[in-house]
């Protein structure tokens, strides 16, 4: 047996004893390696009972039996963006670098980096769901990936947008990666099986316990370039995605909504508190996943008017101007306040614009292209 | 006794009354007197009614005083189908026709001069009018005895021509004579878009949760829409399709309409009567006695009576002038309209779902991106118009969704197979046969025509869920008659979801229609 090898039965023994973003015991791996730690642990009364219990071979054989394979640290496929978690503050006691990561599906995990996390809230709202299916398209399109929970409202809508555009997807699941939840997705999680990566840290047959929704979502986060939060009431579990995006120094980004919503308040809140940047298109996304100089938008501003070049004297010259009947240019200048032959010069410069025109014999008024 | 009656109707709106025209051949001095209040067109038909007589091989009393009454006298009336009634009347009186073979009898036709009949307007409701007066039998022009057939136990005889009218009478050989035409408008008006709205279904259209749920409730329970958005968004194609997921129409309703399209002169004779929705469309240039009827002698009924039991769709209608808008809040709030004319005022049914559409702004260019915003309204222009989206008739709109193009994902989405027109009609049917069991006995059937205060009184909100109401209310953010919108709504998506009376969480969703906010997606969900 080779030394990989043997990490990685020690790797799927200690996944089966112990629950996802144990921190303790993650840290012990990541810092003394895990046949160590496993070796430790049989000595332990309980817990080495529990251990020596654990068929790691069968289990992997069972595995590679309905596709599914246990991504390690050392891996080629293993991403090395989820090394950041060594260092990131835990949260609610959960974190650490994960023993390993089940994954059902063609794409590799270490082909997904660049990509972007769309999480919210699961009672969505129409507005929040079709708006982040079209960001993730747009993402997608550009060739990103989009990684998020599988779970109802905003994260099926990613998950949606990102297959209609034939972009990779990337599904990490609380439960083990062989199981489907919720159910009602079951369609949408095996397209993702069969096109993008299933991907979960608790094992096979694990129940989709709430505990392990958090420690899911460091994996959504760590996974990812960014991530963004679309709706998200104040006690969402997507907040504690973009808690994890912060720590991981990910790019983290809120797309708002109405004020008056309280499915975006807690979306509000990153922004308000400079947690998150505010971005309302998967273009804006793109500019701040991207390098550098990449995807940089224009700065958006209302169309050009004709009034935007003129000098301040031609302004205020052009305010004093009748709009139907012409006035000569004295009594202009009387209602400018200017003197006369300033002001006559200035509309002969108007003029030549198309700012202003003579009215027959009558004098200066506005022209059309004023108007605006 | 030189003097005989046959019975024929004149209509005022969809009321008809049963008119006896009696005449009087005695000796005197020779000439024709008609008294019972005739309008101009109606005593035109002296002249018609002679020549036909003429014509017709017949004796018309040329040396004798005629004199025929139309009664009740103090009646305005109008039209020329009183032709027939007339003919008969004076060939009975001068003893050319038995008088007991009157009796029970209406008779409904114009006369041209050669003695042939022609097509008239408005046989059904004219026929229903007579049957419940006790007529019996009735003599029509025979384009339009599968129309008056269409009334239950009712001996119709569809006729070419003032000879055959006589010889059926006496019992004779009806000769023969050449077919009537079928009124000349109503092919061209009835063949307008109804065979492409056929074409269209529900399952057409991608995306579009939300609006898709507002419009099945909008049709379960007759509520009026208000669909706002950009050009392209998809307001039409919405609107068109809901006459697709709403039932049949009721018998009632079905016969009303029948006779509303009989009014209009648009009743196709070979279709019988009308059981689908209608669909109405007028565009924004429309008059106000073409939406909500008018028109001189007989009232013609407007696009919104047109509509009855269907849907109504205005386009653009910040764009409709504004006294059209304004008259349009009777029909929206009562389900009649009311013309008043100069003599007389006329109530017509028009219990259409009305939906409204309006875009951001009057050029429908607006966009929030400004890559794509082509607007270039004036602000004084925008006022207005958004004037017109916020103002008296838009406040009787119980649903208000907001479209937005359709992004890229919607056109790629692999996950949501629309639904077709006719699985959501059997969700509508079953909601409204809830409706029709809990309103039994009532003057309406459906939670839109609810009265406000009965459904308050007689079917209240459960406390915790009227306290949703009245929060809102008291916040300010929902008018009381907004209130009033919710409750009904709240009862419309409670029959949807099969409940026993709406709670707190239908009381949610039927905010959220009201006021435009977008559903939460849990709420999307059906009774399966």
């Amino acid at each position: 047996m080779t030394a990989a090898e043997a990490d990685r039965l020690a790797r799927v023994a200690l996944a089966r004893i112990t629950e996802p973003g144990h921190v303790r015991l993650l840290d012990l791996v990541s810092d003394s390696g895990a046949e160590v730690v496993h070796a430790r642990l049989l000595d332990h009364p309980e817990i080495g009972r529990r251990l020596s219990a654990v068929e790691p071979e069968r289990e992997l054989a069972a595995a590679a039996k309905i596709g599914l394979r246990f991504v390690v640290p050392g891996d080629d496929e293993w991403p090395p963006v989820l090394d950041d978690l060594r260092t990131a503050e835990p949260v609610q006691e959960r974190g650490g670098v994960p023993i390993g990561l089940w994954v059902r599906g063609p794409v590799r995990l270490d082909e997904v980096g660049g990509s972007l996390a769309v999480v919210g809230a699961r009672t969505a709202t129409t507005y929040g769901t079709d708006l982040a299916a079209d960001l993730a398209a747009t993402v997608g399109e550009a060739g990103r990936a989009i990684v998020s929970g599988a779970a109802f409202g905003i994260d099926f809508a990613a998950h949606r947008g990102a297959v209609a555009v034939e972009a990779p997807t990337v599904a990490v699941l609380a439960c083990g990666a062989d199981r489907v939840y919720p159910q009602a997705h079951h369609q949408m999680i095996d397209h993702i099986a069969a096109e993008g990566a299933v991907v979960s840290e608790t094992v096979p047959g694990g129940a989709p316990m709430r505990i392990r929704f958090l420690s899911r979502n460091r994996i959504i986060a760590a996974l990812s370039a960014g991530t963004v939060v679309i709706e998200a009431a104040l006690r969402s579990g997507a907040l504690n995605t973009a808690n994890w995006a912060g720590r991981l120094n990910r790019t983290l980004m809120g797309v708002p909504g109405p004020v008056t919503s309280a499915s975006s308040a807690g979306v509000h809140q990153l922004i308000r508190t400079g947690a998150a940047t505010l971005v309302t298109s998967g273009e804006e996304a793109l500019e701040l996943l991207g390098a550098s100089g990449e995807h940089v938008l224009d700065i958006p501003r209302g169309k050009d008017r004709p009034r935007d070049g003129l000098s301040h004297l031609q302004r205020q010259v052009l305010d004093a101007v009748p709009v139907a009947r012409g006035a000569p240019s004295v009594s202009v200048a009387r209602v400018a306040g200017l003197p006369a032959e300033e002001v006559h010069t200035t509309l002969l410069g108007l003029e030549v614009r198309g700012m202003v025109e003579l009215d027959g014999d009558d004098g200066w008024r506005l022209a059309a292209l004023a108007h605006d | 006794m030189p003097f005989a009656t046959a019975r024929t109707v004149s209509l005022h709106g969809a009321v008809g009354h049963l008119i006896d025209v009696q005449s009087d051949v005695s000796p005197g001095q020779p000439g024709l007197t008609m008294v019972g209040r005739p309008d101009a067109t109606l005593n035109e038909a002296r002249d018609r009614c002679r020549m036909a007589i003429i014509n017709s091989g017949l004796v018309w009393p040329t040396t004798k005083r005629i004199t025929i009454l139309l009664s009740p006298a103090d009646l305005l009336k109008s039209g020329t189908h009183f032709d027939l009634a007339i003919a008969v009347s004076v060939l009975a009186a001068d003893g050319r026709i038995p008088k007991p073979h009157l009796t029970g009898t209406a008779f409904v036709g114009e006369l041209t001069l050669d003695g042939n009949l022609r097509s008239v307007t408005g046989v059904l409701p004219m026929v229903l009018a007579a049957a419940e007066r006790g007529i019996g039998r009735v003599f029509v022009p025979e384009p339009q005895a599968g129309e008056a057939a269409m009334v239950p136990g009712m001996e119709v005889l569809g006729m070419r021509s003032l000879a055959q009218v006589v010889a059926q009478l006496r019992g004779d050989e009806v000769p023969e004579a050449p077919p009537v035409a079928p009124m000349s408008g109503a092919r061209l008006l009835s063949w307008r878009g109804d065979e492409r709205l056929e074409e269209t279904d529900m399952s057409d259209l991608l995306g579009l949760a939300d609006v898709r749920f507002a419009v099945e409730v909008a049709a379960a329970g007759s509520h009026h829409l208000l669909l706002s958005g950009p050009k392209g968004a998809g307001k039409t194609s919405v609107a068109e399709r809901i006459p697709g997921i709403l039932p049949d129409l009721t018998r009632t309703e079905s016969l009303e309409l029948t006779a509303l399209h009989s009014l209009a002169g648009i009743l196709d004779p070979g279709q019988g009567m009308v059981v689908r929705p209608p669909y109405t469309a007028p565009h924004h240039d429309a008059s106000k006695a073409s939406l909500i009827g008018g028109g001189r002698g007989q009232v013609r009924p407007g696009e919104v009576s047109r509509a009855h039991g269907g849907v109504l769709f205005l386009d653009e209608f910040p764009l409709f002038r504004s006294d059209v808008i304004e008259a349009l809040r009777q029909p929206l709030e009562s389900g009649d309209v009311t013309i008043a004319r100069q003599e007389e005022s006329v109530t017509l049914p028009a219990r259409a779902m009305v939906v409204l559409a309006c875009n951001p702004c009057p050029c429908g260019r607006f966009s929030v991106d400004p890559g794509t915003n082509g607007c270039n309204c004036r602000s004084p222009q925008l006022r207005d118009y958004r004037n017109k989206v916020t103002g008296p008739v838009a406040d009787r709109v119980d649903i208000v969704r907001n479209l937005v193009p359709l992004g890229r994902a919607d056109r790629g989405d692999r996950f949501t197979v629309p639904e077709s027109s006719a699985a959501i009609r059997e969700r509508v049917a079953a909601a409204r046969l809830r409706q029709a069991e809990r309103y039994a006995g009532e003057s309406w059937g459906l939670n839109g025509h609810a009265p406000g205060p009965v459904l308050r009184e007689r079917w209240p909100l459960p406390e915790p869920a009227q306290r949703v109401i009245d929060d809102e209310v008291y916040s300010g953010r929902l008018s009381r008659r907004g209130g009033t919108r919710v409750h009904r709504l709240a009862w419309t998506v409670a029959d949807l979801r099969r409940l026993q009376g709406p709670g707190v969480e239908e009381v949610a969703v039927a905010l959220r229609l009201r006021t435009g906010d977008p559903l939460l997606i849990g709420m999307l969900e059906r009774a399966s």
